[in-house]
């Protein structure tokens, strides 16, 4: 079966773009493609240049899952890419103190400052979910693939973790690309939206978010946020009934 | 009093109970001491028969034990195997599940013929009853792993013994740990079994002799002996999970 079909798009380097559209419509597939997670049976997938043929290793990931590791605490998960990384012998590994510290001033910039002795089962699902941003970017990697990462939090916890992706955007330069079903989250985290339609998937429109940079949340409220809100939701709907 | 003490305390006051219970039905209901001896007779013959008794406890302790390092090995590896390839699983696991439906205790004979009577044959028995759980449990951990996690790695250019070392080893370690009470507890049966059908030593044996010479109070002796050793193994290995992986019971 064909998952995605007729997807031709560019994202430029530094930038945040937003794949938003009904189940199934090959969202999550789109980012397993660009990671190089599985192999397209078509076209190209082309990331910093080069045709990508398997796993990319300069990608951080975050889930709506955070599945962080809950036999090692906050600091040693965000260990655990560096291991990997020096068992490999990648460059990037450099040595423990530095990675140390990088992890803390993550954890400080997320709201998590002297959580790194605690283990994952003491934290809230908002605090969890922090901590796998931190992970996705404990590398510096130059992309950042976020599949849904604020999905299972509250509606409050969710607007946080915006303005943290903000903060942490501000802070280092990254390439996001943000798999969503949320329109608003959306509209406040990425400059471009791809709304996808199903079976198979492809992009049925973009739309440039005109709002100015840093966005706050009362921005979502103004009249542009709102029309294209509207406008993306009856993009969605008429496809959702479709197929129901 | 605290819930802890309270699991020991409490079984245990049931359990006297029950033996004051039959201490004064044996008499009342005037039952014989060769079909049904009171717990009084019985202790004091396992008093008597104490250094006996011991050393068959021994045997069987021993023979159960070389059974069950041999079945953790072995569960071990075919867990690893199982749970690491869907083609090995899928190869494999039928086989297994057939394997394991058929009870031991008819599996003794054979092990006697090839082996002749003795340690040898409690030794395999209780192999074969243990390794399974142990294979089963890893096999169980290691395939339910998260996508979302080995994603996680793999993108940071982990290979898959990467990802099984640093979290499928990891992650299954609870469901290890709580496999090896259950093959401990099968490998004593095993061995057990095989004792009372064809060995000189082991309380199985003891309590096959005392049978044949209608010492029902030794044989109730063996039977106390064993149900004190299975709890003692069972409560080892109970502990030892408890304190290897304490991350899985935290609430």
């Amino acid at each position: 079966m064909k998952a995605l079909a007729e997807v031709s798009l560019e994202i430029p380097r530094g930038a945040t773009v937003a794949f938003v559209g009904p189940s199934g419509c090959g969202k999550s597939t789109l980012l397993k493609l660009v990671a190089g997670l599985l192999a397209v049976t078509g076209g190209a997938v082309v990331v910093d240049g080069r045709p990508v043929t398997g796993p990319l290793k300069n990608v951080g990931m975050a889930f709506q899952n955070p599945v962080l590791l809950p036999w090692r605490t906050v600091l040693d998960n965000l260990m655990l890419p560096l291991e990997i990384l020096r068992e490999n012998g990648d460059p990037r590994a450099g040595d423990r103190q530095t990675w140390r510290d990088r992890a803390l001033t993550l954890l400080d910039t997320v709201g998590l400052a002297g959580a790194g002795d605690r283990q994952p089962r003491e934290l809230s699902g908002g605090m969890r979910q922090r901590v796998s941003l931190c992970r996705a970017l404990i590398h510096e990697p130059a992309l950042l693939l976020l599949d849904e990462p604020f999905a299972a939090l509250d509606a409050f916890t969710r607007e946080e973790m915006w303005e943290l992706y903000r903060e942490l955007r501000r802070a280092r330069e990254f390439t996001g690309v943000l798999v969503t079903h949320d329109l608003r989250e959306a509209v406040f985290l990425a400059q471009t939206i791809y709304v996808m339609s199903s079976n198979p998937g492809s992009v049925a429109h973009v739309h440039e978010v005109k709002m100015a940079s840093p966005r706050t949340l009362e921005q979502l409220f103004s009249a542009e946020a709102t029309e294209l809100i509207r406008l993306m939701r009856e993009q969605i709907r008429p496809r959702r009934e479709a197929l129901a | 009093m605290t819930t802890r003490s309270r699991r020991i305390v409490l079984p245990l006051l049931i359990f006297g109970a029950l033996l004051l219970l039959w201490e004064a039905a044996v008499p009342l209901f005037r039952i014989q001491q060769i079909v049904l001896p009171a717990p009084s007779g019985i202790a004091h013959t396992m008093v008597v028969t104490a250094g006996p008794i011991a050393f068959h406890a021994r045997h069987t302790l021993v023979t159960t034990l070389i059974g069950f390092g041999a079945a953790v090995g072995l569960g071990l590896l075919l867990g690893f195997a199982i749970g690491a390839s869907a083609t090995v699983r899928d190869a494999l696991y039928p086989l297994l599940v057939a394997f394991n439906s058929i009870p031991k205790a008819a599996v003794v004979p054979l092990l006697v013929m090839w082996f002749g009577i003795g340690a040898v044959p409690a030794v395999l028995t209780a192999f074969l009853l243990a390794f399974f759980p142990v294979a089963v449990n890893v096999a169980v951990g290691l395939a339910t792993l998260e996508a979302e996690l080995s994603d996680v790695l793999r993108v940071l250019g982990a290979s898959r013994w990467q990802i099984f070392r640093k979290v499928g080893v990891p992650r299954t370690m609870p469901l290890f740990f709580a496999s090896l009470k259950v093959a401990v507890s099968s490998a004593f049966v095993g061995s057990v079994i095989s004792e009372t059908v064809a060995s000189n030593a082991g309380i199985g044996y003891l309590m096959a002799v005392a049978a044949s010479d209608f010492n029902t109070r030794l044989a109730f002796g063996g039977l106390f002996v064993l149900g004190a050793m299975g709890v003692l193994l069972y409560g080892v290995f109970a502990v030892i999970e408890r304190r290897m992986t304490a991350w899985a019971y935290a609430d």
